[in-house]
């Protein structure tokens, strides 16, 4: 059996299944390395959303505070001013940037259990991280069509994963899982 | 008055001469007594059936005992910090579990989905001759 797979701390990196799980396959299969499904993917996405804004809400307050204690006077910041926005595609690349170079999760990849490998199930990388940071916007801008591949490609590799040579994969044991909440059912019986 | 204080003394008498046979009978029939012989006769469930807990938590004053329970000490000997912060890991990871299989079990379904699409898409028309075939 595999160890249980706590937030934050390290692990070993999923080998990708090779097909996605079959339909209506459930736990107590293991689902670690078999490729994650849109669902999981879409809710670590908006997790990280809301993350990644509230910090740069959060670095923007904080600079207008500091400027107020240096300069003495507030900055106001207009979130349609273009360096705000410009602000806010750096901030955003680096904090896609910064965890899939890293260690291929992003906070809301942690929560939802799934990390980015490369495509034959090893590290990341810096390469690939960048490359895969550089690519996402473009699954967007296609009219959301580059996230067509999650639903219809056997290894449920959208556009920005074809491009950078990664996979998106369950990193949690499902089956650990249950075994902990059944644990949980039977001492609360007790 | 002497009638009186003549009752009294012989009272008092009696009081003192009862105790003493008390003490002297009592006492070695109490320690005569083979008290897990008679606790074995006890059905204690049927005996705990006809306590009423309500009256008697009624009549017991929790306040008084918890002010006479020595809080420091009792935190020094129990480590409830350790205690509270498994608790919260429990309850994170529960949640967190949770969350997880209800995405996994939402990406089964969509996968669902579109491989009976994909099967829709992908079957063949079935061959004219066949409705032909089954029509009388």
């Amino acid at each position: 059996m595999t160890a249980p797979v706590a937030l934050g701390q390290p692990e070993p990196i999923p080998r990708p299944g090779g097909t996605a799980p079959p339909a209506g396959a459930r736990a107590p299969k293991h689902r670690r390395g078999d490729y994650a499904g849109f669902a999981s993917r879409f809710i670590a996405f908006t997790f990280d959303c809301v993350l990644s804004i509230a910090a740069f809400e959060l670095v923007l307050v904080a600079a207008s505070y500091a400027a107020t204690v240096l300069t003495g006077s507030s900055i106001h910041w207009n979130k349609g001013d273009q360096w705000v926005i410009l602000a806010f595609l750096v901030w955003e690349f680096l904090y896609y940037a910064h965890f899939w170079t890293t260690s291929g999760r992003t906070p809301g990849m942690i929560i939802l259990g799934v990390q980015v490998v490369g495509r034959d199930g090893t590290r990341v990388g810096t390469r690939r991280g960048l490359v895969r940071t550089l690519a996402f916007p473009l699954s967007f801008l296609l009219l959301g069509l580059g996230f067509l591949g999650i639903l219809f490609r056997p290894d449920r590799r959208a556009l920005h994963d074809v491009i950078a040579g990664t996979a998106l994969v369950y990193a949690w044991d499902a089956r650990d899982a249950h075994l902990r909440s059944f644990a949980r059912e039977g001492s609360g019986r007790q | 008055m002497r009638i009186r204080s003549a009752n009294r003394a012989l009272v008092e008498q009696v009081d003192s001469m009862a105790q003493g046979v008390a003490q002297r009978v009592i006492d070695p029939f109490v320690e005569s007594l083979d008290l897990n012989a008679i606790i074995a006769r006890v059905d204690l469930n049927q005996a705990l059936d006809r306590v009423d807990i309500n009256k008697l938590l009624a009549r017991v004053d929790i306040n008084r005992i918890l002010g006479r329970v020595d809080v420091e000490a009792l935190v020094k000997n129990t480590d409830l910090g350790a205690l509270f912060a498994s608790s919260s890991k429990t309850l994170v990871t529960e949640a967190v579990d949770l969350g997880r299989d209800h995405a996994v079990s939402m990406d089964d379904t969509l996968a669902r989905w579109v491989s009976r699409l994909r099967r829709h898409h992908s079957e063949p028309a079935p061959p004219e001759s066949a409705n032909a075939y089954e029509e009388p």
